[in-house]
């Protein structure tokens, strides 16, 4: 399955929520979508399921057009939205019966979809309790149970972790792995980006509507923090010296001291920090740590948005 | 033609695999678990169950047999079930879909792959399977009452039966007024309108029924103008049924969809069939008279229509684009039918202009009618001329003035301008005669509500020559637009796919 946002543009009045965006993923990856509050994120994700038609632009999935040809590309995407079912007098086992069948899916399979995705959701325990009795985390697992109970091939998924306890975040970034190795297309926003950090392979960067990065996780690193960081922490804290000595130092820029460890921004290749290392040891510097810090996605964003986040 | 005929017998072919509408089985669901069915089918039970008692006891130590009994618990328990159901189901009904179409958090199912004629469908049979539901619960007690006497058997059905689709009818109209784009507070106020209209529906019933009960039915069944009338109360009651199931269906559509397509082919329908039904009365009792419900009714739907029309937007969405045929004879019918204001006001019109001619033909055809006199031709050509004068003057001023906001604002300039230039002359008029609303029946040109208060009924042709003098003046500064529309609805030119955007692997 493949997914081309072309030109995506929505206008709501004189507001422009989404400003001439395009992107593309396809199918066993997960693509994080972030960005800044009111940055255009919901709308596009509206867009892409159906619920929401663009100003101009086209969303297609394996190219069926979402606004040309809504109803059929709507049995391709599973949208889980950023509010939670809160049907009254409903079981959650009836209201995943009622949107399998709203989909299409009869009889056996029916059936059988409908404990796979309760197995799947973990959810089979309380298929009885009423809807409006369940906790955030188990509504969010019933909210992804009814996107995936017709099996659709893209999954996106508005702020799927927000209110859930750390337990059912893991629990959460788990089941979205499971679903990516199923050959799934997913496009998740969150602000946690931490999360996401974890799961993404890819990641869509927008702001004010438009679009700051793209590209995978390394890519887009790459483009927006070419200069990797070491973190080096030595046994004795001499922290003064090794500055000292850091800043004498050829492929060392900008060294500071950062909680306890020094850190500094390596402008070379991971020759140049092997030569670092072995000319710290060689001037008697205990070091006990040299690494490089990971740059994750708080970093990244951090760093593209930090011009324009109001 | 061929696909279709094979759709359908594959349809019954697999007969075991038939489902209910899901929409309904969640509804149905829902409403068995839900304490506001479950508590006033319980009242509705002790209710009946405490009349009859009250009935029974009051009989049982009279010494004469009442054979009058049975018709007046039937009376009674008719006026319970009415209430009942006309107050309640409706209103539950309503409420349910209402709180589904939020405008700030739409329900899921409405972007789930069940069209939105399906989902009308399904909120609608909810409806009837409780009001069966009440009906059942009832029917012991009422089949009780027929064993009492005072009441055949033929007049029970045909009451119940009668209230059932009068029940059915008030359904689909609180479907589609919880299904209109308004904010909470609005909805409120039209499920409140809800309420004291129905008294409206519910005295009337209650009335007829006991009219019905006093003559009996099964005398009148021999009687072929029986048939006839109820045939033809029956076929308005299922018509405009359909034409709430129809708005209904276009509300809940995307708006990108040909909403009004489904709409204004509906309309043209039932409008051809009333005026045959029309046609078929005027010539069974020899009085061009029975040409005026219709000519009335294609009037107030067409002030309507045309309200709607011109608040479509001029901008087609790629879907509709793409349904626009190649030909250009379909091109021309699309036009018509189609989403587009240019295009309604040109089938508005149609259908107007049609009525006009077709019920002065009439009339003429029946020179000894009394009824039906050339005044109201003219009425009726003033109000249609004023109407669109009106119209195509609030589309001028929305295209030149206010063209940032929605089209939907045209149809509010159209009321506006209409309500204002009723308004504005006559206060003014009110206080230069000394405070005398006299004046209001002296001509007021331009006043659309004027042609039907004049107190000089000969005035109103002035009026006439008025309406379509500005008639013409807004035709003519409307026609640069109304061309650049035949102009633009034109098949979708698919323009050469763009280089794909970048891919992410």
């Amino acid at each position: 399955m493949k997914v081309q946002v072309k030109n995506l543009r929505k206008e709501f009045g004189k507001t422009v929520a989404v400003d001439n965006i395009s992107f593309s993923f396809d199918s066993g990856n997960i693509f994080g979508f972030i960005g800044p509050n009111g940055a255009g994120k919901t709308t596009t994700m509206r867009i892409i399921s159906t619920i929401e038609e663009p100003t101009s632009g086209d969303v297609l999935l394996n190219g069926i057009s979402v606004c040309e040809e809504p109803e059929l590309a709507r049995h391709a995407v599973g949208y889980v939205p950023d509010t939670l079912p809160a049907h009254a007098d409903i079981t959650v086992h009836e209201y995943l019966d009622f949107y399998a069948r709203a989909y299409g899916l009869r009889g056996k399979k029916r059936t059988q979809a409908i404990e796979a995705i309760e197995e799947f959701t973990n959810v089979t325990g309380i298929r009885e309790k009423h809807l409006k009795a369940l906790s955030k985390g188990m509504k969010q697992r019933v909210s992804l149970g009814r996107a995936l109970v017709y099996d659709p091939d893209v999954l996106v998924l508005d702020e799927p972790a927000a209110g859930l306890d750390p337990r059912a975040r893991v629990e959460l970034r788990e089941l979205l792995m499971l679903l990516a190795a199923q050959k799934k297309a997913i496009l998740i926003s969150s602000h946690i980006l931490t999360e996401l950090t974890e799961i993404c392979n890819g990641v869509v960067i927008i702001e004010r509507g438009k679009i700051l990065e793209t590209g995978t996780i390394e890519d887009v690193l790459k483009k927006s923090a070419p200069r990797r960081t070491v973190a080096v922490r030595l046994l004795d804290a001499q922290n003064a010296q090794l500055l000292k000595e850091l800043l004498q130092t050829p492929f060392v820029e900008n060294a500071r001291d950062v909680a306890n460890e020094i850190h500094f921004d390596l402008n070379g290749d991971e020759s140049a920090a092997c030569e670092i290392l072995g000319g710290l040891i060689a001037k008697k510097f205990k070091v006990i740590e040299f690494r490089q810090t990971k740059a994750n996605l708080e970093d990244i964003f951090m760093n593209v948005t930090k011009e324009g986040v109001q | 033609m061929t696909a279709a005929f094979t759709k359908l017998k594959s349809h019954f072919i697999n007969w075991r695999e038939w489902e209910l509408n899901p929409i309904v089985i969640k509804e149905l669901r829902q409403a068995v678990r839900s304490w506001a069915v479950t508590g006033m089918l319980l009242l509705f039970l002790i209710v009946l169950f405490i009349t009859s008692l009250g009935f029974l006891v009051t009989q049982s130590f009279e010494v004469n047999e009442n054979m009058q009994l049975g018709g007046t618990m039937f009376s009674s328990f008719v006026v319970i079930l009415a209430g009942a159901s006309i107050f309640f189901i409706p209103l539950y009904v309503g409420v349910r879909v209402a709180a589904e179409r939020q405008e700030n958090n739409p329900d899921l199912l409405y972007v789930s792959t069940l069209s939105p004629a399906r989902i009308i469908r399904g909120k609608f049979l909810c409806g009837a399977y409780m009001a069966l539901l009440f009906f059942s619960a009832c029917m012991p007690f009422m089949a009780f009452t027929n064993l009492l006497r005072g009441v055949d058997l033929p007049t029970v059905f045909f009451i119940l039966s009668f209230l059932f689709l009068v029940v059915c009818a008030t359904n689909q109209i609180a479907i589609f007024f919880a299904c209109i784009p308004a904010s909470r507070p609005f909805k409120v106020l039209f499920a409140l309108a809800g309420f004291f209209a129905s008294f409206w529906v519910v005295i009337p019933l209650v009335t007829d029924s006991f009219e019905f009960m006093h003559s009996g039915v099964g005398t009148m069944m021999a009687d072929r103008d029986f048939w006839i009338g109820v045939l033809t109360a029956v076929v308005i009651g299922l018509a405009a049924t359909g034409l709430f199931f129809v708005l209904s269906v276009a509300l809940i559509s995307p708006p990108s969809a040909n909403r009004a397509r489904p709409v204004r082919i509906y309309l043209t329908v039932i409008w051809l069939l009333g005026g045959l039904l029309s046609l078929g009365w005027v010539w069974r009792m020899k009085e061009a008279q029975f040409i005026l419900p219709w000519e009335i009714m294609t009037f107030v739907l067409m002030m309507f229509a045309l309200l709607a029309t011109i608040s479509n937007s001029d901008q087609l969405s790629l879907r509709v684009r793409r349904t626009i045929p190649q030909s250009r004879l379909k091109r021309l019918v699309a036009f018509i039918f189609f989403n587009g204001a240019a295009g309604g006001l040109v089938w508005a019109a149609m259908i107007l202009v049609a009525t006009f001619l077709l019920a002065g033909q009439i009339t003429l055809a029946f020179p000894k009618s009394i009824t039906v006199s050339g005044e109201s031709g003219q009425w009726f050509a003033t109000t249609m001329a004023y109407a669109f004068a009106y119209a195509l003057m609030a589309l001028f001023i929305h295209r030149k003035f206010l063209s940032r906001h929605p089209p939907k604002l045209t149809g509010l300039i159209a009321v506006l301008l209409a309500a204002a230039w009723a308004i504005a002359p006559s206060i003014v008029l009110f206080f230069l005669n000394q405070l005398s609303w006299k004046s209001v029946e002296g001509l007021q040109l331009g006043n659309v509500f004027n042609v039907a208060s004049l107190r000089d009924v000969n005035q109103r042709i002035y009026h006439l020559y008025f309406a379509f003098g500005w008639l013409q003046v807004m035709i003519v500064i409307n026609a640069k637009w109304f061309v650049r529309q035949v102009k633009n609805f034109q098949p979708l030119d698919r323009l050469a796919q763009d280089n794909p955007p970048p891919m992410l692997k």
